[in-house]
């Protein structure tokens, strides 16, 4: 990436990989535009024991551009997370910040897990997933009401 | 009148931005450096407030500013508006 916040990145990488938050670890970071990161199920939660990868795509904008997330593998049975790998969060879209890190979102996305109670797929599931195709997340247009998970 | 010079001072001078928080949370990098745009700290790369106290480099801010709708503090999400008396 010729991005001219490369440094930032560089800095977030070296943070991940010296000072990871629990339960998070970046498996793929070699090249700045992608990284996977491996998120475990928290300890009580109805994930614990499963594991999931995360995969982050930056663009030349970030952090002034939001960087696209999603679940790649099997992602977790969620009511926000579709099942192919989209991920209905507020902060990835519309309420992105540049004060936002790669860890930061990745907590968020961990928190939205354990805080769950069922394992269940969104409503509209099959609807939304045969609707974006191999869209990106961020091309859709998201609908944010439910803040309980 | 016949001065005799008997050391010579080596003046020594450093400054820095009086800014709490040590790197602008936007692109990271010190305040007491610049933002990504710039080469020479300083005057031309000022941190600038808004009135919730959050700081940044003006340059990065306005990037964020003008790229958004809406007119937001990247760290709280109150509304931006620039703090008017310099700190």
């Amino acid at each position: 990436m010729t991005s001219r916040y490369a440094k930032r990145l560089q800095k977030e990488l070296l943070d991940l990989k010296t000072n990871p938050p629990p339960c998070i670890s970046i498996t793929e970071g070699d090249n700045l535009d992608k990284w996977v990161i491996a998120v475990d199920g928290t300890e009580g939660s109805i994930y614990q024991g499963e594991h999931f990868k995360l995969q982050f795509k930056f663009s030349s904008g970030y952090p002034l551009d939001s960087p696209e997330v999603i679940f790649i593998g099997t992602p977790p049975i969620h009511p926000h997370i579709y099942s192919n790998g989209h991920i209905c969060l507020s902060i990835l879209y519309d309420n992105w910040s540049p004060a936002l890190t790669v860890s930061s979102v990745c907590l968020s996305i961990l928190s939205m897990l354990s805080g769950c109670t069922e394992k269940i797929r969104p409503t509209d599931d099959s609807k939304y997933v045969s609707r974006v195709l191999n869209k990106s997340p961020k091309e859709v247009r998201w609908m944010f009401h439910d803040d309980t998970v | 009148m016949k001065v005799t010079i008997k050391s010579i001072w080596n003046t020594v001078s450093a400054w820095h931005w009086d800014v709490n928080e040590e790197c602008c949370g936007i692109c990271r990098m010190a305040f007491d450096g610049c933002c990504v745009d710039c080469k020479i700290p300083g005057d031309d790369c000022p941190p600038v407030w808004g009135v919730c106290n959050h700081a940044f480099h003006m340059h990065c801010i306005l990037k964020w500013l003008n790229a958004n709708e809406l007119q937001q503090c990247p760290m709280c999400r109150s509304e931006w508006r620039f703090k008017s008396d310099e700190k």
